[in-house]
């Protein structure tokens, strides 16, 4: 069944391909009754936010769903008591054409995934009655829920997405239903209710102000103005917590105790990038103005940050999670220096993230259903015991950070168009060298020969064999043809004059050209070059490591003291002197809160 | 026409490299009153090596360093060409991440140090080199090394405290005292090798050739910043290598705390210094 649903919205997705600008206002979106009834399940949406905030004690969330229900009902029933704003139905253009493409691919790989995994995660946790079916209803609703946040073109609608989104991702991180699941549900509900509330009183803002709810008015008719600044910038505010920046953060890395496939879809394509999408879709609204610099500095220092933290780091799906919080900072300080390069950037940055990061979160699922574990430091020659996922794990990581893969391409636009801007320079180009740090240290001890324990046979079922080769084939795939589809898919408002367009299969603005094909063309000339070189010394003998004195029996042994063997023990240096959570997490959230305080401070 | 260009660098860069290395090594025997080797030492050195008996310590360590070499080849053949910096540099990094990657791939405690502490030398040089990068793009409105060429005034006379951070990443880069904290010139400290331990024969003569292309490279690099006449260029050039050489012989190795301290504060505040001249006078 699932397996069918995800193969269905795949196709979908792609039939869309081609159909794009699309308006439409269907009439069962635009009559009373769907009104009314999405009036009702915003109310009951909140009265169980309600219900959880008193059940958990929790003064937090329940306030701020008291609060939203009080503002939602004042909105509803006291502003709009007797104007009813038209109905503003649909609207896909292509960045919604490239969000759904997203969400469903990835997405439904993710869910091709879960099948199996699921299977052997009950066996592993014995809940007495499956609870699979909800699971995969959850995720279905998620991915829907996010489908049509990218689709709808009236703020209300739009809104009722962004709680639903909330929902699934509060009930989906709580499904194990342990002690620290329910707690990190908990984290997790609070800080999004936070960006609710905010969500919510910058919409009533623009509805008092502009007295529409349709997206593409408001954009249209607050371009170029500078009006508006505090709602739109509180919309990037509940953009931010949604794409768990600097200080939300923590709701993202406690995420991590869900099954994996959750984790998977939160990071990659649902969830995160809503909040990303939010922003991106108003970033012509605030364009030039002092707002958009703010987002930049904003986004930047979360790259930068968590960047930091996650070198500091040694358990592996914590170094995931700081890397997504990171990357999702730059494609935010992209979105802030909004020009037409650094907006090609942030949209390719964003697809490339989705596929790579589900690509690693699912590969991380099977490595700790394997070995117990999820700490980097126990994966070391993790080649011996998992001969087909060590290497996935280490060109997925490759594909993160080398050229001429989509990340770094996306990582050359954004460091081409920020090298105006002193502070955002920097910001980029430490994170930039930090980043560099936790991925290679990760990948260079996956192939090694430092293995310890006693193999076992790899089992990868047949599903999850389809759904991770599927991912590194398109991040693949998808990084060769950047050039072709950039024009064609990209929102022509991006790719026109001054933008990036593709000369010769290189991407090329006025102030640089990335030679995308040549560079895989030489890539893959000497990727041949390296095999055949390698293939010659393949008859060399091998010989042990170097130890200062004789080897032993084993490999990475030696004869010690009194004769006795000896294991050499290595480490790799995680620097928490430097980067440590302790010692960077204060400080970091703090700088992170003032930046916010002056984006918004600005505003007024 | 360019590829021209890089297909000739790509092919002359290496006897270059061997030239330069060749009179480092003699300059810095005259400088603890040796003689020192002849100036092609470095070429019999890579000869000697390859004929060596074929030895590797992991098998995937020959891919790693073929990589690393093929990266260092196509980055000198990108500058030649006269592309995009930033694309040179990031390819740069591919070949530096490889040869880490290789050094991770042997469990020797001085393989696995060395490779940690090349990590953290691309962390220190890294930033530097972008921002200075940067530097050259706001002086000439483009990342593209043609539109270095096409300036009438050097850049060094825009860019001075630039040029010396350049400095900074480039001894880190060619691992000169006091910045030689993943793997030192001679294998008798406490670092063995470090992350060129495990490797010998013709991995070891491999790398010594791709450390040729790097060099010539990084002095590639270095020449942009005086680009209006042959003379002024290899003034620079010959200026700037000397003094990496009296550094490195004056030098003790230091630690990479140290190195990650003092190099991104001394390398950021003459960088932002150097931006806000820039601004001063109008450049962006």
């Amino acid at each position: 069944m699932a397996a069918a649903a995800s193969a269905l919205l795949t196709t979908g997705s792609i039939l869309l391909i081609g159909q794009v600008p699309i308006r439409s206002v269907p009439a069962f979106l635009s009559g009373d009754l769907f009104a009314t009834a999405v009036q009702a399940a915003d109310f009951a949406l909140l009265g169980l936010f309600l219900f959880f905030g008193i059940r958990f004690k929790d003064l937090l969330i329940t306030g701020l769903s008291a609060a939203q229900i009080a503002g939602l009902f004042f909105f509803e029933f006291v502003i709009l008591a007797d104007s009813h704003a038209p109905a503003a139905g649909l609207y896909c253009d292509s960045l919604s054409l490239v969000m759904v493409l997203l969400i469903c691919i990835a997405g439904s790989l993710i869910v091709l995934y879960a099948l199996p995994y699921m299977q052997e995660h009950e066996r592993h946790l014995k809940p007495g009655k499956s609870r699979n079916p909800v699971f995969f209803s959850l995720l279905f609703v998620f991915i829907a829920a996010m489908n049509a946040l990218v689709l709808v073109n009236d703020l209300m609608l739009f809104y009722f997405c962004f709680e639903i989104t909330t929902l699934c991702s509060f009930l989906l991180i709580g499904h194990d239903r342990t002690r620290t699941a329910r707690e990190n549900a908990g984290t997790a509900l609070r800080i999004n209710s936070m960006g609710g509330a905010v969500l919510l009183l910058g919409i009533v803002l623009i509805y008092t102000r502009l007295h529409t709810l349709d997206i593409q008015e408001v954009i249209a008719r607050v371009q170029g103005t500078g009006a508006l600044l505090i709602p739109l910038g509180l919309l990037c505010v509940a953009g931010f917590t949604k794409a768990a920046q600097m200080p939300f953060q923590k709701w993202l890395l406690g995420a991590m105790v869900a099954p994996t496939p959750v984790s998977a879809l939160l990071h990659s394509a649902t969830m995160v990038k809503a909040g990303v999408y939010l922003v991106i879709r108003f970033a012509p609204a605030f364009a030039g103005t002092f707002l958009s610099t703010g987002v930049a500095v904003c986004g930047a220092f979360t790259f930068l940050s968590a960047a930091a933290l996650a070198v500091g780091q040694s358990n592996g799906k914590k170094v995931l999670a700081y890397s997504t919080v990171s990357n999702l900072g730059l494609i935010l300080a992209c979105v802030g220096i909004n020009t037409r390069s650094a907006l090609s950037a942030a949209i390719l940055l964003m697809i490339f993230h989705a596929v790579s990061k589900a690509l690693l979160f699912l590969c991380m699922g099977s490595v700790e259903q394997h070995i117990k574990s999820r700490d980097i430091e126990d994966m070391r020659g993790l080649f011996g015991e998992m001969p087909k996922v060590a290497p996935i794990i280490t060109m997925g990581i490759l594909t993160m950070i080398l050229p001429p893969f989509g990340m770094l391409l996306g990582k050359w636009m954004a460091i081409e168009s920020a090298a105006g801007n002193l502070f955002l320079l920097f910001m980029l180009a430490m994170g930039s060298a930090l980043t560099v740090v936790y991925w290679a240290r990760w990948a260079g001890i996956l192939m090694g020969s430092d293995f310890r324990g006693k193999p076992r046979p790899e089992r990868l079922h047949v599903l999850s064999t389809i759904s991770l080769f599927s991912l590194l084939g398109l991040a693949i795939l998808l990084s060769v043809s950047a050039p072709f589809f950039h024009t064609g898919l990209l929102p022509g408002s991006i790719t026109g004059a001054g933008g990036f367009a593709p000369v010769n299969g290189s991407l090329a603005n006025s102030a640089g050209s990335f030679a995308v094909i040549p560079l895989f063309l030489a890539a893959a000339a000497s990727f041949l070059f390296a095999l055949a070189g390698s293939g010659r010394s393949s008859g060399a003998e091998t010989a042990a490591p170097y130890m200062s004195g004789i080897a032993g029996p084993e490999n990475g042994t030696y004869i010690g003291p009194m004769n006795r063997i000896t294991r050499s023990v290595n480490r790799n240096y995680y620097l928490s002197a430097f980067f440590g959570e302790q010692r960077l997490s204060g400080a970091v959230n703090a700088c992170a809160g003032i930046l916010i305080l002056l984006m918004m401070g600005a505003c007024i | 026409m360019i590829y021209a260009y890089a297909l000739a660098g790509v092919i002359l860069a290496p006897f270059a490299g061997v030239f330069i290395a060749g009179l480092d090594r003699i300059l810095t025997a005259r400088f603890q009153a040796r003689t020192g080797p002849p100036i092609l030492q470095p070429l019999y050195d890579i000869a000697k090596l390859w004929a060596k008996e074929p030895m590797i310590a992991h098998r995937f360590q020959p891919l790693c360093v073929y990589v690393y070499l093929a990266a260092a080849m196509v980055s000198v053949g990108l500058f030649f060409a006269q592309s995009d910096l930033l694309l040179i540099f990031f390819v740069q990094a591919v070949g530096a991440v490889f040869l880490v990657m290789g050094a991770f791939l042997v469990p020797s405690p001085f393989s696995q140090a060395g490779a940690n502490r090349e990590l953290i030398q691309i962390l220190t040089y890294e930033p530097l080199i972008i921002i200075v990068l940067a530097g050259i793009y706001l002086s000439t409105g483009s990342f593209e090394i043609s539109a270095v060429y096409a300036m009438d005034k050097p850049l060094l006379m825009n860019l001075p405290l630039l040029f010396i951070v350049f400095g900074y990443a480039l001894t880190i880069k060619l691992r000169k005292s006091p910045f030689d904290i993943s793997a030192s010139h001679h294998a008798h400290q406490e670092l063995v090798r470090g992350v060129l331990t495990e490797y010998s024969g013709r991995q070891l003569a491999l790398i010594e050739i791709a450390h040729l292309y790097e060099t010539v490279l990084i002095l590639g690099l270095c020449s942009l910043f005086w680009t209006t006449g042959v003379l002024g260029t290899v003034v620079l050039l010959a200026a700037t290598y000397l003094a990496e050489i009296v550094v490195d012989n004056i030098c003790a190795r230091m630690s990479f705390k140290w190195m990650l301290k003092s190099v991104w504060t001394t390398g950021l505040a003459l960088s932002a210094v150097n931006f806000a001249w820039l601004y001063a006078r109008g450049k962006f």
